[in-house]
């Protein structure tokens, strides 16, 4: 059987890269990703010959370049016989980028294939982003035109989590200031100044009850991952990242189920993540850290419990304790997380299998896990309708 | 029943469209009832309605008018919105069990001496702006 390892990963700071339309000097995404592209490349240590499959995550609108993907084939002269295409599903989009460069690996089209996606927005405001964004969180002829936003559906999660098992707002923000911890250690986080408490509840509120350090912040952001078979990763002679298990589920719901169920109860999480445990033969236990796509501290919160990282009712309790914070039981977002890291949307999930990366080679700094051996990565779509979810494993 | 209506001196801010199939649904709550569409075959309900039925794929279905009461299950007061809702914002949106066993998101109306909070009893109305409605919910 084919394995797949990650050999390779390169990743820009998250800030606020793109210019307004009318600046004279503009910054462009190829420009960007080509660099990235060369940078992994060289930290894989394969040869360019060998790339026979690329993997785009579908960029904004805001990037003005079509067709990215056989764009970037070109600007990179890459012919390849794998497959060249763009991956799209909302927050999931880079994720799914992800999978199917190692689908590429694992059914044999390709022994080294990229994965790589880039995110620019900053050339819209907030508001004129919504505008956009609406469409894509519900039914744009019967929920949008309510209002709801993307995280506004988070921020109805945490008033329900807050009703049902009697749980502060104090210690949701605790998630907050834990991931700036995180991010405080972390150079390709957008946030990086220590916060505390008393500053992450004084923050003005955006969907309530979350406030402005609660939900994520805009950024842009590229990354690039080189993905080979296992042969090849071992042939190298150096420390690679197996993918030991991979699940997926779509709970056949968008944003809201019309036939009321439990909404705080992550099913997709939880079922694409027990599908992953036993491909990978292990249970929550075994793993040493988890890296969660959340873009708002009550996701984090719910999706720990979700996967098992923490009991029903119990995942904020948890953040507050510090389990959840590095040294303590199972470090969750170690990153940083959505909310310090950055959150530049459509290359999010790239970001996270860099952090898993960085740390299952051993070369997180500061922020190590000591020992870490197993990892968690789990990426959404919607309000966790759907969960993408891969274990990944150290081999030196 | 018919649903309270509350007439607003504006246009939508971010108008559905009416389709040859949707447009009884629109008839009906510009005229103050909730309609949607039930499934002649397994009986289920479905919102918004829709042409097949989700659940067993038929294409037998018939409007029914629905009872409009419910229960708050959440809802969220939004203070940053798109930019086509920013004279409205601050605004509520929540979701409502209806008690017929249907789950429905809408904007939220507020009540005075009502503070929103999952599990108070609600009622749909409807939101007649100038341009057509918006189906809703307030504290019942």
């Amino acid at each position: 059987m084919r394995n797949a390892a990650i050999i390779g990963t390169a990743a820009i700071p998250v800030r606020k890269y793109q210019r307004k339309v009318e600046d004279p000097i503009q910054v462009v995404e190829h420009e960007m990703v080509a660099k990235l592209v060369v940078e992994a490349m060289t930290d894989a240590g394969v040869d360019k010959h060998e790339v026979n499959s690329i993997v785009v995550a579908h960029p904004r609108p805001y990037t003005k370049q079509k067709y990215f993907s056989t764009f970037m084939a070109n600007y990179l002269r890459l012919p390849c016989s794998g497959i060249v295409m763009e991956t799209m599903g909302n927050g999931m989009t880079a994720a799914l980028a992800f999978d199917k460069a190692v689908d590429e690996i694992l059914l044999g089209r390709s022994d080294v294939a990229l994965a790589l996606g880039v995110n620019m927005e900053m050339s819209v405001t907030a508001a004129e982003h919504m505008e956009n964004s609406v469409r894509a969180t519900g039914d744009v002829d019967f929920h949008s035109p309510a209002g709801f936003t993307p995280i506004s559906w988070y921020a109805m999660d945490a008033m329900r989590y807050m009703h049902e098992y009697g749980v502060t707002r104090e210690q949701l923000a605790s998630v907050a200031v834990k991931n700036r911890y995180h991010a405080s250690m972390n150079p390709l986080a957008q946030y990086r100044t220590l916060i505390t408490l008393e500053e992450v509840m004084a923050q003005r509120p955006i969907v309530e009850p979350l406030g402005l350090y609660e939900v994520p912040p805009r950024g842009d952001g590229a990354a690039c991952l080189v993905i080979a078979s296992e042969e090849r990763a071992k042939a190298l002679g150096r420390p690679y990242v197996l993918i030991r298990g991979r699940g997926f589920f779509h709970e056949g719901a968008h944003q809201i189920n019309e036939v009321p169920n439990d909404m705080i109860r992550f099913i997709a999480a939880e079922t694409a993540a027990n599908t992953a445990y036993k491909a990978a033969g292990i249970t929550a236990a075994d793993l040493d850290f988890a890296e969660l796509y959340a873009p708002c501290t009550i996701v984090e919160v719910l999706v720990s419990e979700a996967l098992g990282l923490a009991p029903r009712g119990g995942g904020a309790r948890a953040a507050q304790e510090g389990e959840t914070r590095l040294g303590g039981r199972i470090p969750v977002s170690t990153s940083g997380g959505l909310t310090s890291r950055g959150h530049p949307s459509y290359a999010t999930p790239l970001y996270n299998f860099v952090e898993v990366a960085d740390q299952l080679r051993g070369r997180a700094g500061q922020r190590q896990v000591a020992n870490a051996e197993l990892a968690l990565t789990s990426n959404e779509l919607g309000n966790y309708n759907a969960a993408l979810v891969h274990i990944l494993e150290a081999r030196r | 029943m018919t649903l309270e209506i509350i007439k607003v001196d504006s246009a939508r801010a971010y108008p559905p469209r009416t389709t040859a199939f949707t447009e009884p649904y629109w008839l009906a709550l510009g005229e103050g009832h909730l309609q949607t569409t039930r499934c002649c075959s397994c009986a289920k309900l479905t919102y918004p309605p829709k042409p097949i039925c989700p659940h067993c794929w038929t294409d037998q279905v018939e409007w029914i008018e629905i009872d409009p009461q419910g229960v708050l299950y959440t809802w969220t007061r939004i203070h940053a919105g798109p930019a086509m809702f920013a004279a409205e914002l601050p605004y509520e949106v929540g979701i409502v069990d209806l008690n017929l066993g249907l789950r429905i998101a809408v904007r939220l109306v507020p009540r005075e001496g009502h503070d929103f909070k999952p599990g108070m009893a609600m009622c749909m109305v409807v939101l007649l702006y100038g341009d057509g409605p918006l189906l809703a919910a307030v504290p019942a």
